[in-house]
């Protein structure tokens, strides 16, 4: 079995080694794929659901995160479909209007073509995407924090609400939470939260190229694999 | 210690069990199920029991404490064989007439037959009621010839006689053959082929393999694979058996939900009754295929009928499904290949194996085969479990066999597939129960709940519960289900409150959009399905609720008034005593409702005889 | 607490997650809710880390992590018991007790709770107390239940 695999993403053909995802592929070839729970170096978990693409397969579409997609031979990927862009965009539409006051989920919802937000604002400090969960799980091999309950219940939570001992302060949670990195005009007071939407040049660059990584400053706000480097 | 039984000593005790049977003179069924339990079956039982004693008839007469036998509104209820003789309503005060009238003296008792509201006469005979007639029991009819905690029962009703025809007779891949051409498609709602799902399994590699049922039934108004499971556990027992051989499998799980306790009781006492003579465990019936069986209970979380969820809970983890680009049947339980099955396809399994193929094939249509069992529930008159061959159509259930509404108000719509399925308008009630067409119309077969509805139920409130489950019951790991689904909710209030817009509506439906394409798992994927068969087939109930701020049929609270109709009111003071929140007052001879007290609750209506109290 | 009972329950257990959920409903068949001090040993004993142990404790709804009172009345809100006016009864019973769902009542006599489901749906709406259901219910017939249940002040909760 050969280390790399061949597949069409958007009708390129892209060569990826064997075991890694659509999205890294993508990613690695300046197709923007928006992501946000997607960390490189930790599990995928397909929470955010930004990342969907279409599989085609025998004339049929499936829809599916490309983050937890492993890469196959002869595999062919739509990213940019209509139906995905639509989605895509309500979703970052959703996340804006649960936290406004992240920077990094803001930059996303720009890129993504939101225009307007049409739900009313809520203020959560937390949109469960578990990059904090996975880092202190497979990073520093702590365990000490965890999804916590079921649907609109579900928090990320400490054992009992308690530091356990072996929480080794790393501060690795806080540095890779989305949230941290407050708007521009500095952080959103309740009931006057609001879609930002102001970087005009980079406005105009994401609509004319979705699909292409335009190498925005919006990634920076939420940490986009490409932004990184 | 389990005794090493030969298949041949099997056969040999289903023959003497029937020779015992012939002994008594009469037989008594009566239906133990949960549903006939809560209308006080076991007074009657005990009551049975005792005045059988007193009479010295216990040798002549035998008690046999079936399952549910799907004609719930009539329970507590029996039939006495010879004579087939049907009784209905039963408390335990009239068990002394039936012993001496009935089993003594061959004599019917009139007044506890079953009267057909149609024809309204009294029919004696089980048979000939149109209820149980319509229908074709091929697997609920089961329950009604065994005890379940007898093994006995179920052997000598020609129970595993299927698993010995695969063990003697049958090789794996023949087995797979056979069900693949039975075209048997998943009973939990997927409609997968099991014939295919168990091939697929059967191929794949892993050090070993697992089988599941999955009696997690969590969808609101379904309790077929309850009654299934309590009342016949020894069938999905054999299925399981024979899907394991085929499969390869060594270890199976019947994961049943926690809101199940006498399902539980009965499924375990079924494993160790076929424990004890070498059914399960190593070498079944003295052959060299092992297989055991373990039951787990659920924690309560409708999520994990989904079959990655149920998995995770299996291994002790929380009910969140994954995402299944690699199939189940390749990486399931602790990463291994596992083949999942619903309680009521692993009960077809054993008399497809004895019948064959062609014979289920003869039932049902092009793509659906077989039967299906429905739970009728709802605005009904004989709510109940129905089985039919598929292909049936909607109207022939409702009104043929449910008997139409109960209380004379026009049937308006029925709702299919539990939370993941949709609400069906009174025109398309020719439609078959079909996999394809249902889904074609916007709903679905689900596991077979079926909800009737009528001009007092409001669709867009019903559209608001089915949210306010699935948003209760999501596991909340992604986006478009738990985010989505809340803004849906939302806007429904929104709507059902008097604050709708068109616009609202607008989101409403783009918002269902991305979580049936986005969300994780089917939970997500199906969730919208209520509201967009409402909003599809009843749109006039929400223009009137966006439009003109009113609930057409009278149930969304902050749209509607409550008020005493002068010219009907008798003064007789029982809405007055009723109100739970003193918002009745009385105005000289009759009784008025103060609208800044009443919380429109709608206990005054219920207690008023002369229907003067109105909603608007 | 007793440690003792604890043990019981964990002794030949698997030395990992398979039997948590068996575990947690032996403690809450005993405890009548999943006593923190519990589920630290369960983490314990089973070598499994303490934050899953939680996890799964918060997860399924059949699990309690505060004590319960000592009658548990369950109201059915299915599809089939909706449609027959069960919201308009969970009223009733939420108004005559004075609490929420999952709450318990001051005098630590009932605990309310809702299910989704529980499957007896020709029946509704349908009511279980103490693990006994109750059809076609009604706030009369609830108001006789509830008195009934008062009258025997030495009705242990059965254990299921």
């Amino acid at each position: 079995m050969s280390e790399y695999v061949t597949l069409t993403i958007n009708g390129a053909r892209v060569r990826a080694p064997r075991g890694s995802s659509v999205l890294d592929a993508a990613l690695e070839y300046g197709i923007c794929i928006p992501h946000l729970c997607h960390v490189p170096g930790l599990t995928p978990i397909g929470a955010c659901r930004l990342c969907i693409v279409e599989v085609i397969k025998n004339g049929k579409s499936k829809v599916t995160t490309s983050c937890t997609l492993e890469v196959e031979e002869a595999m062919v990927i739509k990213a940019h479909t209509e139906k995905i862009l639509k989605a895509r965009k309500n979703i970052a539409e959703m996340l804006v209007a649960e936290a406004p006051n992240s920077r990094a989920i803001q930059d996303i919802a720009v890129r993504c073509g939101v225009k307007e937000v049409r739900y009313p604002f809520r203020h959560e400090n937390c949109v469960l995407c578990g990059r904090c969960v996975r880092i202190c799980d497979e990073l520093w091999q702590s365990k000490s924090l965890g999804f916590v309950g079921r649907g609109l219940a579900r928090k990320v939570r400490l054992p009992f609400d308690e530091r356990p001992d072996y929480c080794k302060r790393c501060n690795a949670c806080i540095d890779i939470c989305p949230m941290t990195i407050t708007p521009c005009d500095g952080p959103m007071k309740k009931g006057e939260e609001y879609f930002c939407g102001k970087c005009e040049s980079q406005l105009s660059m994401a609509q004319e190229s979705p699909d292409t990584c335009v190498d925005c400053r919006l990634g920076e706000g939420f940490g986009c694999v490409r932004a990184r480097k | 210690m389990s005794v090493a039984i030969t298949i041949e000593a099997l056969k040999k005790q289903a023959e003497e069990q029937k020779k015992e049977e012939n002994k008594y003179g009469k037989i008594v069924t009566l239906c133990a199920g949960t549903g006939c339990s809560a209308s006080g079956c076991l007074s009657v039982l005990a009551s049975l029991r005792k005045e059988l004693k007193n009479k010295k008839l216990t040798k002549k007469v035998k008690i046999r404490t079936t399952g549910c036998h799907g004609f719930c509104e009539q329970g507590p209820l029996m039939v006495i064989e010879p004579g087939n003789t049907f009784y209905c309503h039963i408390k335990p005060e009239d068990i002394p007439e039936i012993v001496s009238e009935t089993l003594q003296n061959d004599k019917i008792v009139e007044r506890l037959l079953y009267t057909d509201p149609a024809s309204g006469k009294r029919i004696s005979r089980e048979k000939d009621i149109p209820f149980y007639k319509a229908q074709e029991r091929v697997v609920l009819g089961q329950n009604k010839l065994v005890d379940p905690c007898d093994i006995s029962d179920y052997i000598a009703n020609g129970g595993y006689s299927a698993l010995i025809k695969v063990l003697t007779s049958m090789k794996a891949d023949e087995v797979i053959k056979e069900i693949k051409e039975s075209g048997l498609r998943g009973r939990g709602g997927g409609g997968f082929s099991t014939g295919k799902k168990w091939e697929f399994c059967r191929r794949a590699e892993g050090a070993s393999k697992y089988v599941i049922c999955n009696a997690d039934e969590g969808d609101p108004g379904a309790y077929m694979d309850r009654s299934v499971l309590e009342g016949n556990p020894h069938a999905i027992i054999e299925g399981m058996l024979i899907g394991a051989y085929a499969i390869g499998a060594e270890h199976g799980y019947i994961y049943v939900r926690n809101e199940y306790p006498l399902a539980v009781k009965h499924s375990k006492l079924a494993v160790q009754q076929a424990e004890e003579i070498g059914l399960l465990g190593k070498n079944v019936l003295g052959t060299d295929f092992s297989f055991d069986i373990k039951l787990a209970r659920g924690g309560g979380a409708f999520v994990c009928g989904e079959s990655t969820a149920l998995m995770a809970s299996l291994e002790g983890k929380v009910g969140e499904p994954r995402p299944k680009d690699i199939h189940t049947t390749e990486k399931g339980f602790m990463d291994l290949p596992t083949n999942l099955n619903n309680v009521e396809t692993w009960a077809n399994v054993p008399s497809i194996i004895n019948k064959g193929a062609s014979w289920f094939t003869a039932k049902g249509t092009a793509k659906s085969k077989g039967t299906k069992i429905f739970a009728l529930t709802g605005k009904i008159r004989n709510t109940g479990l129905v089985e039919v061959p598929m292909g049936t159509s909607l109207r022939k259930i409702i009104y043929d066999i449910g008997g139409g509404s109960a209380t004379g108000k026009r049937i308006k719509a029925v709702q299919t597939g539990g939370p993941s399925g949709g609400c069906l308008p009174e025109e398309l009630f020719d439609l078959p129960v079909d996999f394809e067409a249902l889904t074609e119309a916007g709903s679905m077969v689900g596991s077979g709940g079926m909800v009737v509805m009528d001009e007092t139920t409001c669709m867009v409130d019903m559209a608001k519960y089915f949210l306010k489950f699935l948003v209760d019951e999501s596991c909340g790991k992604c986006v478009p289900c738990r985010v989505g689904l809340s803004r849906m909710l939302e806007i429904i209030k929104d709507i059902t409150e008097g604050r709708g817009t068109e616009e609202k509506l607008e989101l409403l439906k783009d918002t269902a959009e991305t979580v049936s394409i986005a969300s994780l798992c089917a939970l997500g994927k199906t969730a919208p399905n209520p509201v967009l068969s409402t909003i599809k087939y009843f749109r006039s109930e929400y223009d009137a609720h966006i439009k003109e701020k009113r609930c057409p049929a009278g149930v969304c609270r902050e749209l509607i008034h409550y008020s005493i109709d002068k010219e009907k009111c008798k003064g007789c003071g029982a809405c007055f005593k009723a109100c739970p929140h003193g918002a009745i007052i009385k105005k000289e001879k009759t009784y008025k409702i103060d609208d800044a007290k009443c919380q429109k609750c709608g206990i005054c209506k219920e207690a008023c005889k002369f229907e003067a109290v109105v909603v608007k | 607490m007793s440690a003792k009972k604890l043990d019981i329950i964990l002794s030949n257990r698997q030395k990992s997650s398979s039997e948590l959920i068996e575990v947690m409903q032996d403690i809450q068949g005993v405890y009548n809710y999943l006593p923190e001090e519990a589920l630290r040993g369960v983490s314990e004993k089973l070598e499994v880390p303490l934050i899953e142990v939680f996890r799964v404790a918060n997860f399924y709804k059949a699990f309690t992590l505060k004590p319960r009172g000592k009658h548990l009345l369950t109201v059915c809100m299915g599809t089939a018991c909706h449609v027959r006016g069960a919201p308009k009864f969970l009223d009733e019973v939420l108004g005559q007790l004075g609490v929420q769902p999952g709450e318990t009542t001051k005098n630590g006599e009932f605990t309310v709770e809702t299910v989704n489901c529980l499957g007896a749906c020709a029946l509704g709406p349908i009511v279980a107390l103490d693990g006994k259901y109750y059809d076609h219910m009604s706030s009369g017939k609830l108001r006789v239940l509830i008195q009934k249940v008062r009258e025997k002040p030495g009705k242990k909760r059965k254990r299921k």
